[in-house]
This record gives C-alpha cells, structure tokens and sequence, in this order.
C-alpha cells in the first residue's frame, strides 16, 4: 500500500483493512497519534487527510486518497506550529496522552475559525476527551494560538 | 394434533396475523394512502429521522440504542450541514461503516439533511407535506425524489447499516416503487 505522510511518500506491507492508525504507529513508526478507543470516541487518534480531521482508528489504510498529517508534521522549518508553541506556553498537557489529538483538532480549528468564540472551541474540541481534564488550559492555548497569528 | 399439524395451524395463523397486520388502518380506501405509509414506515425509521431533524443535534435512537440521546460529543449540524469546522461529520464518518464493533458507521458524504426536511418525531401528516413541497423537499419533482431515495448512496445506507444495527423495512427499490405509486395515486397524504 501506498501512503503520502508529513510530505513523505511510503510504501508500506499492509492489509487495505487496517486501520491508518495501526498503520502509522506499527507500520511506520509514527507514534504521535495515540490509540485511546479504537472506534471514533475519544479523539486520540486525531490526524489530517488533506488538511481535514479524521480519526486514524477508523478509517482504513485502503480508503485514504489523500495525503496525511500527523503532529509529527506540523512543525515547519525548525520551527513548532504556534499551536504547539501555545500549548508550551500554558503548559497544556498532564499526562499528555490525548494532546497530539488535541491539537490537531485545535489547529483544524483555527485554520476554519481564526478568531473561535468559547462556543466554537466547544464545538470543535468536544469529541477530544481529556482523561487529566486540562480543557481550561486547552481552551486558553487556543485562545493564545489565535491571538499570536492574528496579524501574523 | 401431531407437531407437524400444530406448526401449520400455528404458521397459518401467523399468516393471518400478517395479513391483518399489512392490510392496516385505512386499507381498500385509498391505494395512494396504502403507499404513503410504506413510506412513512421508511422515512419515520430511526435510520432515516435520526439525521432528518430540525435543531442542530442529530439522534441516537433505534432498538439498538437502548434510550433516545442526542448524539454525542456535542456533534452538530454547522454551517454547512457537515458539521462544524473541527468536529466535521466526516472526522469519524468514513465511506464506509468502521469494522470494529460499536465503530462509527460510514457511507459517502455523511452530512445531516437540511433543517426543512425534518421528519424526526413529525407526524404522517407533516412528512407527507413536507415531502411534496418543493420549498421544503429541495426543490424536487416526486419522481426525483423517488430516485433520489433509490440511487443516493448516503439514503442507501439506511438499509444496509451494518452489525448491531437495525435496517430500514424493506428495501431502497421497494421505497422508490412505493414513492412511484403514491405519486401516481395523486400522492395523497392522511388525515393526521
Ligand atoms: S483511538 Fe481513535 S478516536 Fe479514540
Ligand atoms: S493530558 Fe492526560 S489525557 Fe489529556
């Protein structure tokens, strides 16, 4: 099978069936997104196709067309994506299992909704549990987030 | 009586009960109206309603749910009917229905019907209505509802939704025959 992941073309020994989950993490080494559930309830998983969120568990290796993004590839040139940055700056993370899911949702965000009300950040952040409860400190790295690219 | 007598009486009363059952309120008075409620069997079914709502928050409900939720995760139906930016409806939806047990179920373009179309807990009456009104059926001729109901994959899905979950009655050609006599019946809709 063959899979475009953080720009980087792979050709990997896998059923179409697996989940792209399995397959980033077992496959290719690419431990960023967690397994949590397994079935599209926790947000652990989180990953972009084309730019879009999708939970990597459920969704299998033979349905993706398009190009994968995993935290791993956020960062560009040397550089943390200012969500990652903010989530540093307030020190987001507990445990941090579910963060690489987190933020992947929170930059989908942000790049729909530049400037999210708290509602907007309900809206998108609410299929991403947090077992540690850190969502104020999400919400305000957001907040952050949004404020640093404002202008930018 | 021998076992083999005892289950023809028994099958030949489950027969009746059959019959009696399908012939229904409303029978030999109206063939549009017999249609019409093949439909609404369709339409009303959870598989169907639970998208076809009128807020935002499309349902967990069917005999499989055990108590009618709103879905979960604060799901909603955004601008656009996709869901809202983050939280899309095909973050978790996929093409097709997920293998895992209890995994989200999938078909192509998974997205809420408009808000106008409800059919979640409306009467007969108001599905009917609503379903002849091109202001509130997308603009649509009977017949394109018709085909829409048999050839759209996402419709489709109603019917074969995966384990562990019930299917619409009957079939998507059985809908669009029915949606075709109904309409060729004058497309009568009941009195309540
Ligand atoms: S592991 Fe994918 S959503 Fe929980
Ligand atoms: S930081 Fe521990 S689960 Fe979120």
């Amino acid at each position: 099978m063959k899979l475009n992941v953080n720009g980087r073309e792979h050709e990997i020994d896998v059923e179409p069936e697996m989940p792209l989950l399995w397959a980033l993490r077992d496959a290719l080494d690419i431990r960023g997104p967690k397994f949590g559930c397994g079935i599209a309830q926790c947000g652990a998983c989180t990953v972009f196709i084309d730019g879009a969120p999708v939970r990597s568990c459920s969704v299998t290796v033979g349905e993706v067309s398009g190009a994968v993004t995993t935290i791993e590839g956020l960062a560009a040139d040397g550089r943390l994506h200012p969500v990652q940055q903010a989530w540093i700056d307030e020190q987001v993370a507990q445990c941090g299992y579910c963060q690489a899911g987190q933020i992947m949702t929170a930059v989908a965000l942000l790049q729909a909704v530049p400037e999210p009300t708290d509602e907007d950040i309900d809206n998108a952040m609410s299929g991403n549990l947090c077992r540690c409860g850190t969502y104020p400190r999400i919400r305000a790295a957001i907040k952050r987030a949004a404020s640093a690219t404002a202008g930018a | 009586m021998t076992d083999r007598r005892r289950t023809f009486v028994g099958l030949a009363g489950l027969g009746l009960a059959v019959a009696l059952i399908s012939v229904g309120p409303g029978h030999a008075q109206d063939p549009g109206l017999d249609a019409w409620q093949g439909i609404y069997a369709v339409f009303s079914h959870p598989r169907c309603a639970n998208c076809h709502v009128e807020d935002a928050r499309p349902r967990w409900s069917g005999a499989h749910y055990g108590k009618t939720r709103v879905h979960g995760m604060n799901v909603q139906r955004g601008a656009d009917g996709l869901g809202n930016p983050g939280l899309r409806c095909t973050t978790c939806h996929q093409e097709e229905n997920a293998a895992q047990l209890h995994g989200p179920p999938g078909a192509p373009a998974w997205h809420l019907a408009p808000a106008e179309m409800a059919w979640w807990q409306k009467s007969s009456k108001e599905i009917c209505e609503q379903v002849k009104d091109p202001a509130r059926n997308g603009n649509r001729t009977l017949e394109e509802i018709a085909v829409h109901v048999r050839d759209d994959d996402l419709v489709g899905w109603g019917w074969a939704p995966g384990k562990g979950r019930e299917p619409a009655p009957g079939s998507a050609e059985e809908t669009y025959r029915l949606l075709q006599q109904w309409s060729a019946a004058g497309a009568p809709c009941p009195a309540e």
